[in-house]
């Protein structure tokens, strides 16, 4: 455990001193600033639009800070002949997958709260009301889904040599099932045998990232989730995060490494 | 000298530039305008803005739905009609959509059935003031597609109902400017003068303007909506009818009736405006369109 | 006395890169045997395998048959790792740390408790001449600055076996002299010193023992003094005859 938090702590240290972090997190609160601003009709009371543009920035920042750290975690590791002095000590190729994943699984929660704390005050200097329950549920639903993203990356950090593809890849794959996951039933059901089989199979394979995003019960004001539903989903991330990092292991371990 | 020939270059370049900037600002006023790249959005964007004022105008439906909303997957099966965002309840609009938007449906399978806890799954429209929460939405809209005709015209209609007619107003205008030969846009207009100034006069000029629009493009070959040119008709009809001028608003209700998908509901009201004028001066004889 | 590296019918075989070629054999059924308190060399010229043997004693890589053991561990358990430390030939660290959290870090993974790894990073720091870069970040430091962190590294567990991989690669000759008095001073100590190196000069100077491998097989094993006197030859010259070169002088 010792080690899997030491490793962890290196990979906080570096998303913090590295500037891509503060990069995100300035343009997404320049642009909500802005966009909040913005006077329409000389009605200073709308506020939904600022807190839809924020939940999106903070959802796109997000996922590129978890893509973008996760996917040079290994290769760079690699490239950078560091992962052999780190080999070289009693640790364990599966250690350092566990490690790398808490770290960067840790690191986008620190990111998150300090976005969803800004779209807290922000959305709560327009409505003078904080439903903070609400927030805290988006907030940790979507760093629960960012787990599986995460573990996802990972894996395809030890199959793809170059962070580019891999970071790419994932991009495209956790955009699909975001956008088109929930409704691969649909597409299924319109398409001829064998065809229909296989949509449908893709369809309960992949994690089913969509379910993570509540911005629209956030943006209007609608009841939270419940808490047993927010249990269930939590589990079934843990689930899938899992299996991507006993898949990554099993791939890690047999890569030889040439110092 | 050597040590400041640099300096004197770059100061003798920064006031050739000056110079030249003050020759050529008038030329590339008249420039810029033909390139259309006096509006950054139109230079950033090109023609494909015209793509975002729609996911605007689709994302200020979605707000009015307070995030019920179908999917391209659904949209097969739900209307793509946006009259419901200013039809009253009870109105044709209004119950037509309330059909077509029930585009959920059971669910499935158990993902299809949890991810619903996770949604919103219930048909409902802002009210209560909170309709201005589309109004961001549609002014994005406007922005990046000028051209759009609906964005005024529903935007015109919340801000009227929200009370803020000076609003709607200054918008309409500004629809006008860009559209010149909207009817649609001056049919609002209109209906702002007559509605909310009470201003029958002017509303009155400004809705005839809107039909000699819509048979000037019905005579360039444009097709233009029938649909508006029945309202517009209708409303001016019954302007017409309050002003005392009975003549003209037969002549407009008999114009609306060819226009009208459901001719026979206008046909109770053109008889009965015969039969007042019939009372009122039985020899003068209704002109023909 | 205890043996605390062992390899038994080592062998190492690797997909070739050039196409049709099959296999290349990169270690052949090595049998080697370090003892405790040795400084060990070993030797060979450019892709002898030296680097691939001790891949395999770092668990970097499988060994296709064969055994390896550290400690009479097999080296494919990570805690066969415990007692040593590492120096690779290019020193690469995590260059937004700075040496003091670097060496805290690898602490952590040894289990060190806080206060006793404290004292030795102090120790260790000024051992190394870094103490005045201590809260500096590596990306900061020199060439020279960055294998002194190395060095350190390695020496954070006091570690019983020292493994070092050209541990004079780009040092200057002050550097050198500072590498072979650790190195003595660990001997001095009772440690064991497992390193390979281009510079026979030195290796002749420090090393107890030395084997010489080429193309993958062990060629020649044994004491300096003994080789010296049975081969009649210095260091220099077993070395070129064993991988057969030959000079004009010999020809």
């Amino acid at each position: 455990m010792n080690t899997i938090l030491a490793l962890a702590g290196v990979v906080i240290k570096e998303l913090y001193r590295r500037k891509d972090f503060y990069v995100l997190f300035v343009l997404t609160a320049v642009i909500t600033l802005l966009m909040g601003s913005v006077s329409f009709f000389h009605d200073t009371g709308i506020v939904r639009y600022v807190k839809e543009i924020a939940l999106l920035l903070i959802w796109i920042a997000a996922l590129v800070i978890a893509i973008g750290t996760t996917a040079r975690q290994i290769p760079a590791e690699r490239e950078n002949r560091t992962i052999f002095p780190l080999l070289a000590k009693p640790v364990t190729r599966g250690q350092v997958i566990v490690g790398k994943f808490a770290g960067c699984w840790l690191a986008c929660g620190l990111a998150l709260m300090v976005f969803y704390v800004f779209f807290g005050v922000v959305s709560g200097s327009r409505e003078h009301y904080w439903p903070v329950l609400s927030f805290f549920q988006a907030f940790w639903l979507q760093w629960v889904m960012l787990g599986i993203v995460v573990a996802f990356v990972l894996l395809g950090s030890v199959v793809f040599a170059a962070p580019s593809s891999n970071a790419t890849i994932s991009f495209i794959v956790v955009l699909g099932i975001l956008l088109l996951g929930g409704h691969l039933n649909q597409v299924a059901l319109q398409q001829p045998e064998p065809l229909r089989s296989i949509v449908y199979g893709v369809y309960f394979l992949i994690p089913h990232l969509e379910w993570y995003d509540v911005r629209d019960l956030i943006v209007y004001d609608w009841n939270r989730v419940g808490w047993l539903d927010c249990a269930l989903a939590t589990l079934y991330a843990a689930t899938y995060a899992g299996l991507l990092l006993f898949g990554a292991w099993l791939v890690f371990r047999r890569k030889p490494l040439n110092v | 000298m050597k040590k400041h020939g640099p300096y004197l270059i770059l100061i003798l370049l920064l006031a050739a530039c000056f110079s030249l900037a003050t020759v050529l600002q008038q030329r590339a006023s008249a420039w810029t305008k033909r390139a259309q790249s006096d509006n950054v959005l139109k230079v950033l964007f090109g023609d494909g803005r015209r793509f975002f004022a729609d996911g605007f105008f689709r994302q200020a439906d979605v707000s009015f739905h307070s995030g019920f909303y179908p999917t391209i997957f659904d949209q097969a099966r739900a209307s793509q009609d946006t009259r419901h965002l200013t039809a009253k309840e009870g109105e044709p609009a209004a119950e037509e959509h309330e059909k077509q938007f029930n585009f959920l449906g059971r669910p499935r399978d158990w993902i299809e059935r949890f991810g619903r806890h996770f949604a919103v799954t219930s048909h409902t429209h802002l009210e209560g003031k909170k309709e201005r929460e589309i109004l961001p939405w549609l002014k994005m809209s406007a922005e990046l597609d000028p051209q759009k005709i609906e964005t005024y015209t529903v935007s015109a209609y919340w801000l009227r109902d929200l009370g803020k007619v000076k609003e709607a107003e200054e918008f309409l205008r500004e629809g006008l400017r860009n559209n010149p030969d909207s009817y649609e846009i001056l049919f609002e207009l209109g209906r702002l003068y007559s509605e909310n100034y009470h201003d029958p006069a002017r509303a009155r000029n400004v809705w005839e303007l809107a039909l000699r629009r819509w048979s000037e493009q019905e005579a360039a070959g444009k097709k233009p909506d029938l649909r508006e040119l029945d309202r517009t008709a209708v409303y001016l009809s019954h302007l017409e009818e309050k002003e005392g001028n009975l003549a003209r608003a037969l002549e407009l209700l008999q114009l609306a009736k060819k226009a009208s998908p459901t001719p026979a509901a206008l046909q109770p009201q053109i008889d009965e405006l015969k039969q007042r004028l019939t009372k009122r001066a039985p020899s003068i004889a209704p002109k023909t369109p | 006395m205890e043996t605390i590296v062992e390899t038994r019918n080592l062998r190492v075989e690797y997909r070739a890169q050039d196409s049709g070629s099959g296999r290349k054999v990169a270690v052949k059924d090595l049998n080697l045997i370090v003892r405790a308190g040795e400084v060990f060399g070993f030797l060979g010229p450019n892709g002898a395998g030296k680097t691939t043997t001790m891949n395999v004693l770092l668990g970097f890589v499988n060994a296709t048959s064969g055994a390896a053991f550290l400690f009479g561990v097999d080296v494919r358990e990570p805690i066969a790792r415990q007692r040593i430390g590492y120096l690779p030939e290019l020193t690469y660290y995590y260059k937004f740390l700075t040496a003091e959290e670097l060496l805290r870090f690898y602490a952590r993974i040894f289990g060190i408790p806080q206060a006793q790894a404290d004292q030795r990073i102090d120790a260790l720091l000024k051992l190394v001449e870094l103490d005045h870069a201590r809260k500096r970040p590596i990306k900061t430091y020199s060439k020279g600055m960055q294998q002194r962190v190395g060095l350190a590294q390695a020496l954070i567990n006091n570690p019983d076996l020292l493994i070092l991989d050209e541990p004079t690669s780009g040092l200057d000759p002050l550097g050198r002299m500072k590498v072979r008095e650790i190195i003595q001073r660990l001997k001095n100590e009772g440690k064991t010193v497992f390193f390979s190196s281009h510079e026979l000069g030195e290796v002749e100077t420090v090393c107890d023992r030395v084997a010489i491998i080429n193309q993958g097989e062990l060629k020649v094993e044994g004491r300096v003094a003994e080789l010296v006197e049975k081969h009649h030859a210095n260091l220099e010259r077993i070395f070129l005859n064993i991988i057969g070169y030959q000079t004009q002088a010999s020809t």
